[in-house]
C-alpha cells in the first residue's frame, strides 16, 4: 500500500516534468483539443457528450479551427485537474472558477451565481438576499454538499435540521472516504415534488432542469452579500472559465481568442440552457 | 445510596421504588430470576452469560486435559449469508439463535438439536440494506424470564431501526417499537439488553449524523421509560446531581453543547453506542460505551466533542448517569468506543478490594475504572506498537498524543497504529475470575491517513482522507497475514502473561472457562481453544465460514456443549461479501483483508461440540419419525 502512494506521487512528478513538451504539442493547430470531461457530471457533462460545457466545447474548438477530443473520466469533475490535466492525459478543463489557483484560467467566459429555486405558485418568498432564509418558516432545503448553498444553511440556522434530509437524498451512502455529491437534477425534483421548499444552488447546476420541470418554478438570483459570522467573505457570484497547465501560455491565449470569437455562440448555449447570467465583472 | 449498596435493605430499597415507578406488584422478581439463571452453567441467557459480562462459565467438564477430544455433536443453518456476531442464548431446553439482515430469530429443541420450536422472519424495509455501513450485521438477543403474570419473552433488534418482543414460548410478536428511523440515517445492529423489567437498545449510524441515545423501554409493553442522548444538553444527556463528583477533572456540566462543539453541531454530532452492556445491582448502575462524533472529519467539529468516545455508569432506573469519563477527546481516527465492558472484583495495587470495569477500547488502550464512581485506576496500551499516543495520564485521564500521528489536513501520517479498526472492535471478551487475567482478541492493524482537498467551481470542495490497512508492525506485510492477536492480561499489575500471533483479526471475542480453556474463533474460520494459563494451542476445528461472533457454552442434561456461530462479514468482511476489489474501500479494510477470500466464503450457522460429539442422537431414536399418530 506504502508502495503504490509512492508510486503515485512518482507519476505526478514525471507529468510535471512532461508538460513542457506537452504544451509545444498543444500549440499544434493540427492536434485536437484534448478536453478533460466527466462522462457522469450532468448538467455540464455527459457520456452522451449533451452536457452545457460538452456544448461550449464544442464552440471553443471550432472557432479555434480544431478537432475536438474529450478525454473521459468515469468520476465526478472534481477529480479532472488532478487526474487529468495534471497528469497530462488531457489539455483543458472547462468550468473552473476564474481563480481556481491550480490552472491558468482563460478570461470568463460567462459570470453567474446562487439561486433561490423554489414554486412559481406557493412557494416559499426568500427574497433575494441570503437572509430571506433566517426570515423563513420553511424548513425543508436542497442543497449540494461542501458548497456555499451549506454554509448559507449553517448561517441561517437551518443546516443541523437538514443533515439527515440532505443525506437522504444520496440515499445514505457513506461519506467517509469517497466523494458523494446529490444529483444536480435531484435538487430540482425535491422541490417540484415537494418534499423540500427550495433549493439553494449554482445556477447551471439546475437551469436546464428547472427549464424542464413539470411544475412551473423560479430561480432567483442571491445578492453577492454573505459573510460567515467570522467575518469572512463566501462569494455567491462566480466567473467561469476553462483551465489549463500553469504553464500553457500559448493553449491560454489561443482559448482566449477562441472565447471572444464565439461569443454569440457561447451566449446562445447559455441561454438555451436557461442560465441567468450576470455582467462580467468589473 | 454509596453507603447502602451492598447491604440487602439496599436492594429491598431499589425494588420498592421500582414498584412505583413500574406498578407492578413483584417488580424484582424477574431480575432475580434473570441472575439466578445466568448462574446455573444450564443457561446462557444474555450475552456476557451474566451482568458482570465475563463470558466466563465454571464448567470444567471439558478441560485442558481433554479439550482435544472435542468433536462436532450438532449444527444449524440459519439460512442467511452474511455475518454473524454475537452469541446464541440458551434457557433450559431451549436455544435462541439469530441472525444478519433479514433477522431471523429461532427456537431450537435442545432435545433434538436443530429442531426449530418456533421461527421469527421480519418484512424489513430493503432500504434498511443500503443504510447500514459495514455488512449487515446483528449481535444478538436479550431474554426475559417473566414475572409470573407476564410470560417470558425474546427481545430482538431489526436492522430497519425497530425492536421487537417476542413471546419466547411461540415467537409470536408481542410488541414492537422504532427506535431508529432510517430516514435519518439510523440502523440498530445492538443486541437488546434486559435489566429488570426494563429493555435497553442503544443507536447506530453516527457516520450519518445520528445524534446517538440509549433508551429504555418497558419489557412488557414497550412503552418508553427514558432516552439519552451521548451529546446536547445536560438534562437530554441525563447527568446526575453528583455527576462526576469524585472526578471533576473529567468534565462535568454544560459541556454536550457549544463548550465541546462548534455552534449546533452537537445536535448531529454522532456518539451512537451500539456494542455492549454490562450491569451491577449493587451499584445499580449499567456500563456501556458511546461512539465516534461525526462528522468523520475532524476539521469540521473543533472541540472535545463531549460526551462522544465515553465510558459511561448510568442508573438503570433513571438513566441518569453517575460517571463519564471521555477517553479520545475530538476524536480523528474513528475509535468508536463502544467496545465491551467486563465487570470484576479485584484488589488494586494497595490491596484494596475493588469493584472494577475493563474495557479495551478501539483506541488501543485497555482502561480498566472502579465503577462505583468511575475512577481511572489503569489504562495499558493493548500492544506496544500502539503510537497515537504515547501514555494515558492517570491523573488527569488525558491522552498524551504524539502529533506525528494525528491526522490533521496537510499531513500525511504512515503508520498510524492502531487503524480505524481498532486493536479492538466489537468483540465479546472474556475474564476470568479465579486466575483474574483477561483474554482479549485484538487486531493487529495499522494505517497510512492521507487527507486531501480538492476544490471544484463555485465555492464547492472536497475533504477526503485516502486510508491504507495492513498488518502491523509484527504481521507479514508482503502477504498480509498476522492481522490479529490474542493474549491473556492482568489488569492490576499492568502486564500481559502471554500472547499469540494470528492470521487474522480475533474479531469476535472469547469465552474463557474453569477448565483452563479460552475458546474463539478466527476470520479464517477455525474455531481454537488455548491453555489460559500458558497460551498453548490444544484443539482447533475448521468451520464452514470464518467467525465475527464470540463462543459460549451450556450444560444439558449432564453434557457440556460449546457453541459458536460462523458466517464471516461485519467490517473485516465488507471487501468479501460485498465483492469489493480497491483496497481503500471499508475505509481501507478491503486492502487489508485481502487475502481473506482465499480462506473462507459465505455462510451463516451455528457449530456446536462436544467431547466425543456426544449429542442426544446418539439414541438413534430420538428425533426418528415413528410413524402416524393414532393410526
Amino acid at each position: 500500500m506504502i508502495r503504490i502512494s509512492t508510486a503515485r506521487r512518482a507519476l505526478t512528478g514525471a507529468a510535471l516534468l512532461a508538460a513542457p513538451f506537452a504544451a509545444s504539442q498543444s500549440a499544434s493547430a493540427a492536434e485536437p483539443l484534448k478536453v478533460c470531461a466527466s462522462k457522469i457530471e450532468a448538467p455540464y457533462s455527459t457520456e452522451k457528450g449533451d452536457g452545457l460545457e460538452n456544448r461550449i466545447a464544442n464552440v471553443v474548438a471550432k472557432a479555434m479551427g480544431r478537432e475536438i477530443e474529450f478525454v473521459w473520466f468515469d468520476r465526478a469533475a472534481i477529480y479532472l485537474v488532478r487526474d487529468g490535466l495534471d497528469k497530462n492525459l488531457c489539455d483543458v478543463v472547462f468550468g473552473v472558477d476564474s481563480d481556481d489557483e491550480r490552472v491558468l484560467a482563460t478570461k470568463p467566459i460567462y459570470r453567474t451565481g446562487y439561486v433561490y429555486v423554489t414554486k412559481s405558485e406557493g412557494g416559499p418568498e426568500l427574497g433575494s438576499n441570503w437572509k430571506g432564509l433566517e426570515k423563513t418558516d420553511a424548513t425543508r432545503f436542497a442543497v449540494r454538499f461542501s458548497t456555499p448553498a451549506e454554509l448559507i444553511l449553517k448561517e441561517a440556522g437551518k443546516y443541523e435540521d437538514n443533515v439527515s434530509y440532505g443525506l437522504s437524498l444520496v440515499n445514505f451512502q457513506d461519506k467517509r472516504n469517497k466523494y458523494t455529491q446529490v444529483e444536480a437534477g435531484k435538487l430540482v425534483s425535491e422541490v417540484v415534488n415537494g418534499d423540500a421548499d427550495a433549493a439553494i444552488a449554482f445556477a447551471p447546476d439546475v437551469a436546464r432542469y428547472v427549464k424542464g420541470a413539470s411544475t412551473p418554478l423560479k430561480m432567483t438570483m442571491i445578492e453577492d452579500d454573505f459573510a460567515r459570522s467570522d467575518g469572512l467573505k463566501i462569494p455567491l457570484h462566480f466567473d467561469q472559465s476553462i483551465g489549463v497547465r500553469k504553464d500553457d501560455e500559448k493553449l491560454r491565449a489561443e482559448l482566449d481568442a477562441a472565447i471572444a470569437k464565439a461569443k454569440p455562440e457561447i451566449d446562445r448555449a447559455l441561454s438555451d440552457e436557461g442560465v441567468p447570467v450576470l455582467p462580467p465583472n468589473a | 445510596m454509596t453507603k447502602l449498596r451492598t447491604s440487602v435493605s439496599a436492594f429491598t430499597l431499589t425494588a420498592a421504588a421500582a414498584i412505583g415507578v413500574a406498578g407492578s406488584i413483584l417488580p424484582a422478581f424477574a431480575n432475580d430470576k434473570l441472575v439466578e439463571l445466568s448462574n446455573s452453567e444450564e443457561n446462557w441467557p444474555m450475552t456476557g452469560k451474566t451482568y458482570k459480562a465475563q463470558n466466563y462459565s465454571k464448567a470444567t467438564q471439558i478441560n485442558a486435559e481433554n479439550v482435544k477430544g472435542l468433536r462436532p455433536a450438532w449444527a444449524f443453518s440459519t439460512g442467511v449469508l452474511h455475518g454473524h456476531e454475537g452469541t446464541p442464548l440458551v434457557i433450559g431446553d431451549k436455544m435462541y439463535v439469530h441472525g444478519a439482515f433479514p433477522n431471523p430469530t429461532f427456537a431450537l429443541d435442545l432435545n433434538e438439536p436443530g429442531k426449530i420450536l418456533w421461527q421469527h422472519k421480519p418484512k424489513q424495509a430493503p432500504t434498511a440494506r443500503a443504510v447500514a455501513c459495514c455488512d449487515v450485521v446483528n449481535r444478538g438477543l436479550a431474554y426475559w424470564p417473566g414475572d409470573g403474570k407476564t410470560g417470558a419473552r425474546i427481545l430482538k433488534t431489526q436492522l430497519d431501526g425497530h425492536i421487537v418482543a417476542l413471546d419466547a414460548d411461540t415467537g409470536a410478536e408481542v410488541w414492537k417499537m422504532e427506535n431508529s428511523d432510517i430516514k435519518v440515517g439510523s440502523t440498530l445492529t445492538i443486541a437488546p439488553y434486559v435489566i429488570k423489567d426494563t429493555v435497553l437498545v442503544g443507536s447506530s449510524g453516527a457516520e450519518l449524523g445520528v445524534r446517538g441515545y440509549v433508551t429504555a423501554y418497558d419489557v412488557k409493553t414497550g412503552a418508553q421509560k427514558w432516552r439519552a442522548y451521548a451529546t446536547g444538553p445536560d438534562d437530554e444527556v441525563k447527568l446526575a446531581k453528583d455527576f462526576n463528583s469524585k472526578n471533576p477533572h473529567y468534565g462535568q456540566f454544560g459541556l454536550g453543547t457549544n463548550k465541546t462543539w462548534e455552534g449546533d453541531a452537537w445536535k448531529i454530532g454522532g456518539g451512537t453506542n451500539w456494542g455492549w452492556y454490562a450491569y451491577d445491582p449493587d451499584t445499580n448502575l449499567f456500563y456501556y460505551g458511546s461512539g465516534n462524533p461525526a462528522p468523520w472529519n475532524e476539521t469540521m467539529r473543533p472541540g472535545d466533542n463531549k460526551w462522544t468516545m465515553t465510558i459511561w455508569g448510568r442508573d438503570i432506573d433513571t438513566g441518569e448517569a453517575k460517571f463519564g469519563y471521555q477517553k479520545t477527546p475530538h476524536d480523528e481516527w474513528d475509535y468508536a468506543g463502544v467496545n465491551v465492558m467486563m465487570l470484576s472484583e479485584q484488589k488494586d495495587k494497595t490491596g484494596k478490594l475493588r469493584k472494577l470495569l475493563t474495557h479495551p477500547d478501539r483506541n488501543g488502550i485497555v482502561y480498566t475504572l472502579d465503577r462505583e464512581d468511575g475512577t481511572l485506576i489503569s489504562a495499558d496500551k493493548l500492544d506496544d506498537t500502539v503510537n497515537w499516543v504515547k501514555q494515558v495520564d492517570l491523573k488527569t485521564g488525558v491522552p498524551v498524543r504524539d502529533p506525528e500521528f494525528a491526522t490533521r489536513m496537510d499531513h500525511k501520517a504512515t503508520e498510524i497504529c492502531p487503524s480505524a479498526m481498532g486493536y479492538h472492535n466489537q468483540g465479546h471478551d472474556s475474564y476470568d475470575p479465579e486466575k483474574q487475567r483477561f483474554y482479549m482478541g485484538i487486531n493487529h492493524i495499522c494505517m497510512d491517513w492521507e487527507p486531501f482537498m480538492l476544490p471544484y467551481r463555485a465555492g464547492q470542495f472536497f475533504v477526503g482522507a485516502t486510508l491504507w490497512m495492513y498488518p502491523g508492525p509484527k504481521g507479514d506485510r508482503q502477504n498480509y497475514e498476522g492481522l490479529g492477536q490474542i493474549k491473556s492480561y492482568d489488569a492490576i499489575n499492568n502486564k500481559y502473561d502471554w500472547e499469540k500471533m494470528e492470521r487474522f483479526s480475533v474479531w469476535g471475542g472469547t469465552l474463557a472457562t474453569a477448565g483452563n480453556i479460552v475458546f474463539y474463533g478466527t476470520l479464517d474460520g477455525f474455531i481454537k481453544a488455548r491453555d489460559t494459563r500458558t497460551g498453548d494451542l490444544l484443539w482447533k476445528y475448521r468451520l464452514p465460514s470464518g467467525v465475527i461472533g464470540h463462543p459460549m457454552t451450556y450444560t444439558h442434561k449432564g453434557v457440556q456443549y460449546v457453541a459458536i456461530y460462523y458466517g464471516v462479514g461485519g467490517w473485516p468482511g465488507v471487501g468479501l461479501v460485498f465483492d469489493l476489489n480497491d483496497p481503500t474501500a471499508g475505509l481501507g479494510a478491503v486492502g487489508a483483508f485481502k487475502n481473506l477470500a482465499n480462506y473462507t466464503q459465505m455462510g451463516g450457522g451455528v457449530q456446536v461440540f462436544s467431547l466425543n460429539g456426544k449429542n442426544p442422537y446418539d439414541d438413534v431414536n430420538v428425533g426418528e419419525w415413528t410413524g402416524k399418530q393414532g393410526g
